[in-house]
């Protein structure tokens, strides 16, 4: 079978499980069952099978599992959001319709990912000026400040800004990691590159710094440090500057906790959510609350118990950053682990194809997409199970958001441009390798 | 590079995992005790969305029934507060006691067959099971109005079937209003909130004569008519034991020993026994086991020998002058209002002690049986014979000795009064039955912080509520 009929095979599966969750919320919600279920189902399958259309036409040797994951994720998000309100169910269907928009809209301005690399220090500067907007121009919510208000609409810049900042990285990476290889200074006795290399590593740790500060998110501010850390030890193989960065990050961080309150109040909330059960340890406790409810296999979609008799759901923000714990309790530990198993796939394929990319580029770009990806699942889903501090950012196609919907599905068509010129140029193409000897 | 991604493949790996491993601690091993933290009312919540079922009394009318606002339901109490600490309250705050308690997966619709397997299929609530209960409405009413002010507790039951007809405890509380009144109700030094019917552990006093008397006619040591000779006071052991208010009854049968309340005569037959028949008879009775009343774990005490809080083993050494008083009901010997009400239905019911209960019946809102009160013998105290008796003995204590104040016209009542010394006051006990020749109710009344004895302040009671509850079309 073809890559992309595996995809297709997989897709229509997606649908049918997709229908299924929607039927078990609506007869939850209404105690009857009708024919929307199926009307909602075919839609949404519709929407993918448009993505699936543009592959066929201008990615045919892309991944054919990254769709289906990302079309699983969504369809999971969307049938808890409109679990937890139907209005929002419908909002975020608009998202994914203009996120579908922008991946075919990606796939068909973009073409080749090396062409990003030509205009990587553009790209750079556009993803620096997203996170400059939101600190200049944004609004707070939860005492992070994340969003900017654009005719009507609230976006995140950071979610545009880390795909930026990536590739901006994979092209800066790329160019300069024979120079960042190379020791030739000692500090301390330890070898180290030549100083003006380490500009970047220092750029970066000030940006997470800024993030941190002006921001107050925390969670973006790891996501960033950490992604950059990963690619720089793809891009060097020098695990010093994994533990250099770390050391780095760790006294901003902890820097942070001194002097920023709202950080200091993040981290004593996960030390010890009890003391403060009735106000800013509440809505963590709440969370595992409901998590514990899940037990096993959880009541089913649309069971559980999530909402208050005025809808006001039981925990703050859980149609958002806590969408997780939302699921872990109607799913139980099954639905939680097979989320979590979702991702663990979903950056898997990711790592194979920046395996299987034919250059420094393509690797580091599908390196940095998957790692940004992967850590970000983390840390949300480690927030709201206390395993780490918790952080507000979004879950990757699962969460209400649509900055983040369209994001994460422009990343997947970055990747999947990625694997599908690995294979094509496996395959040995030969107006495929001029073109590639023109662009390099 | 390859090898780098490889291993950055590995680290995400093992962070997937640990979100993993946490996922099972929290949802597997740490679950039960995040959902019982004080902190987390999800839970009860989640109850108070479901119409709970009702709480009937014996004539069907409702003791606790719902009302409905914004979407929750709370309790109300349309006959006012009626048995609260038998009943119990329901609150998101405190949680749930009594009934409310015990029969909580019938009244939260949790267990309900097979309907409920469909609701929950399809998403629906569905409302409690409604639970009658055996008091009957009036009798709790006249038990509870009767102890007025005092502090103590009333409990009447059949003694043929052993259904709960009523249980009254004073000082009493509202469940209405437990969230606002808890902090204050628990830290009163008279316990409103304590069941004394099943909780109340007292001295029984010379009401515990009865099972001393059962004892030594079992064992054939006495007979009615047996003579003694009282002089005041009963020497044994290096001790003494006496009677109240040091009173002297000269030569009298064992039947005017029981109806006069003759305190040596008691030590001797006690004497005269032995620990072990003594002991032995408590346990016929139903002393030392936990009476099997539908009320949560801990509400109902065992009665027995008692050091401190704990309950004596049967077999714990007793020297002949701990086994002299403990025949007349002091010495270590505690017992419930509903232990004695039990020793009075033993009595009664030619011996046999009947499962004490309170629920009569489990019905779903469609009228589904789903639970329904089968009576059964508990333990067997005595010969048939025997028991006619001691019928005949307890018949003369209430027509001729300490217990007069319970006669009624036209009903034969049988007791055995008591007035244990604790501190510097009494506890008054009456314990009956009635009709003597065909019991319909047994009753033990008990009076703490009197300065009165039990046929002066605890016989009235037990007539008053013998006499309403003979006069009820229907009794369990």
């Amino acid at each position: 079978m073809s890559r992309r009929n595996v995809e297709l095979a997989l897709l229509a599966l997606v649908g049918v499980a997709a229908t299924v969750a929607y039927a078990s919320v609506y007869a939850a919600r209404f105690h009857d069952l009708r024919r929307d279920s199926v009307v909602t189902g075919v839609i949404f399958l519709v929407l993918f099978l448009v993505i699936h259309v543009a592959e066929r036409r201008y990615l045919a040797q892309a991944d054919p599992y990254l769709v289906p994951i990302a079309a699983l994720l969504s369809a999971i998000g969307l049938t808890e959001i409109y679990r937890i309100s139907p209005a929002l169910a419908l909002k975020q269907g608009e998202w994914l319709l203009i996120g579908v928009a922008l991946f075919v809209a990606t796939v068909l301005v973009v073409r080749d990912v090396h062409r990003l690399d030509t205009y990587r220090y553009l790209i750079g500067a556009l993803g620096l000026a997203l996170l400059a907007v939101t600190i200049v121009g944004g609004t707070s919510v939860n005492g992070a400040r994340l969003w900017v208000r654009v005719a009507g609409f609230s976006i995140q810049p950071s979610e545009f800004a880390k795909i930026a900042i990536v590739v901006f990285l994979a092209g800066y990476l790329n160019q300069n990691k024979e120079m960042l290889s190379v020791p030739t200074a000692r500090l301390a006795g330890v070898p180290v590159p030549p100083l003006k290399y380490f500009g970047p590593l220092l750029v970066m740790w000030v940006l997470s710094l800024f993030m941190l500060v002006f921001m107050k998110d925390f969670g973006m501010s790891l996501l960033f440090m950490a992604t950059f850390i990963g690619m720089l030890y793809v891009a060097t193989t020098r695990i010093a500057y994994v533990v250099a960065g770390a050391v780095l990050f760790a006294v901003g961080a902890g820097g942070a906790y001194q002097y920023v309150a709202h950080v200091h109040e993040r981290f004593a909330i996960w030390l010890d959510p009890w003391h403060t059960a009735a106000t800013s340890g509440y809505q963590l406790l709440q969370s595992l609350f409901a998590i514990a409810d899940g037990g096993l296999v959880g009541p089913g979609f649309g069971r559980g118990y999530l909402l208050y008799s005025n809808h006001v759901p039981t925990v703050p923000e859980l149609q958002t950053d806590f969408i997780f714990s939302a699921i872990a309790n109607e799913l139980g530990l099954i639905g939680g682990v097979g989320l979590i198993l979702l991702y663990l796939l979903f950056v898997w394929r990711g790592y194979h194809i920046a395996l299987h990319a034919p250059d420094g580029f393509s690797k580091l770009l599908a390196t940095g997409l998957a790692t940004v990806f992967g850590l970000q699942s983390f840390i949300i889903v480690g927030g709201v199970t206390r395993l780490i501090p918790l952080t507000g950012i979004t879950l990757p196609f699962v969460s209400y958001g649509g900055s983040s919907l369209t994001a994460n599905l422009v990343l997947v068509a970055l990747l999947l441009m990625v694997s599908h010129r690995s294979l094509v140029v496996e395959a040995g193409s030969s107006t495929e390798r001029l073109r590639l000897a023109e662009l390099s | 590079m390859n090898r780098a991604i490889s291993r950055m493949f590995v680290v995400g790996t093992i962070l997937m995992i640990a979100l993993m491993a946490n996922l099972v601690w929290l949802q597997v091993f740490h679950a039960k005790s995040l959902q019982s933290a004080p902190q987390n009312h999800r839970l009860i919540a989640q109850q108070l969305r479901v119409k709970r079922g009702l709480i009937q009394g014996f004539d069907g009318s409702t003791i606790a029934g719902d009302a409905q606002h914004s979407g929750f339901y709370s309790r109300t109490y349309p006959q006012g507060s009626l048995a609260p600490q038998i009943v119990g309250y329901d609150s998101v705050r405190y949680g749930l006691t009594g009934i409310e308690s015990s029969m909580n997966a019938y009244l939260s619709g949790a267990d309900l067959g097979t309907q409920g397997l469909i609701d929950r299929v399809l998403g629906r609530h569905s409302p409690g099971a409604n639970v009658r209960l055996t008091i009957v409405p009036a009798v709790q009413k006249v038990a509870q109005s009767a102890l007025g002010s005092q502090v103590g507790a009333i409990v009447a039951l059949d003694p043929s079937t052993g259904a709960i007809i009523a249980a009254a405890s004073a000082p009493s509380y509202n469940a209405a209003t437990i969230d606002t009144s808890f902090a204050r109700l628990s830290k009163s030094p008279d316990a409103p909130l304590l069941s004394r019917v099943t909780q109340g552990l007292y001295p029984p006093g010379s009401s515990f004569k009865v099972v001393t008397a059962t004892a030594a006619l079992n064992l054939g040591k006495v007979t009615p008519t047996t003579s003694f000779d009282d002089t005041g006071s009963y020497a044994i052991d290096g001790g003494k034991v006496t009677n109240y208010h040091g009173e002297v009854f000269g030569t009298h049968d064992f039947t005017q020993a029981l109806t006069d309340s003759v305190n040596t005569t008691f030590a001797k037959v006690g004497t005269l026994i032995g620990q072990q028949a003594l002991i032995a008879q408590m346990r016929a009775y139903g002393f030392y086991q936990t009476p099997p009343l539908e009320l949560p774990r801990g509400m109902v005490y065992p009665s027995g020998r008692f050091k401190g809080p704990r309950l004596l083993s049967s077999s714990a050494a007793m020297n002949p002058l701990d086994v002299a008083w403990a025949a007349v009901g002091q010495e270590n010997v505690l017992a419930t209002p509903l232990q004695m009400a039990l020793v009075a239905a033993g009595v009664a019911d030619a011996g046999r002690v009947m499962k004490p209960y309170l629920v009569q019946r489990v019905t779903t809102p469609s009228g589904a049986v789903l639970q329904r009160a089968q009576p059964s013998l508990w333990t067997t105290a005595t010969t048939p014979a025997t028991a006619q008796t001691m019928n005949v003995m307890m018949q003369q204590v209430v027509n001729a000795g300490t217990g007069t104040a319970a006669a009624l016209s036209g009903i034969q009542v049988a007791g055995k009064t008591g007035t244990a010394q604790r501190g510097n006051s009494n506890v008054a006990w009456f314990i009956a039955f009635a009709p003597a020749n065909d019991p319909k109710i047994a009753v033990a009344v008990t009076i703490e912080n009197t300065q009165f004895t039990g046929g002066d302040v605890a016989a009235p009671l037990a007539a008053q509520v013998i006499k309403t509850a003979l006069a009820q079309p229907a009794l369990p």
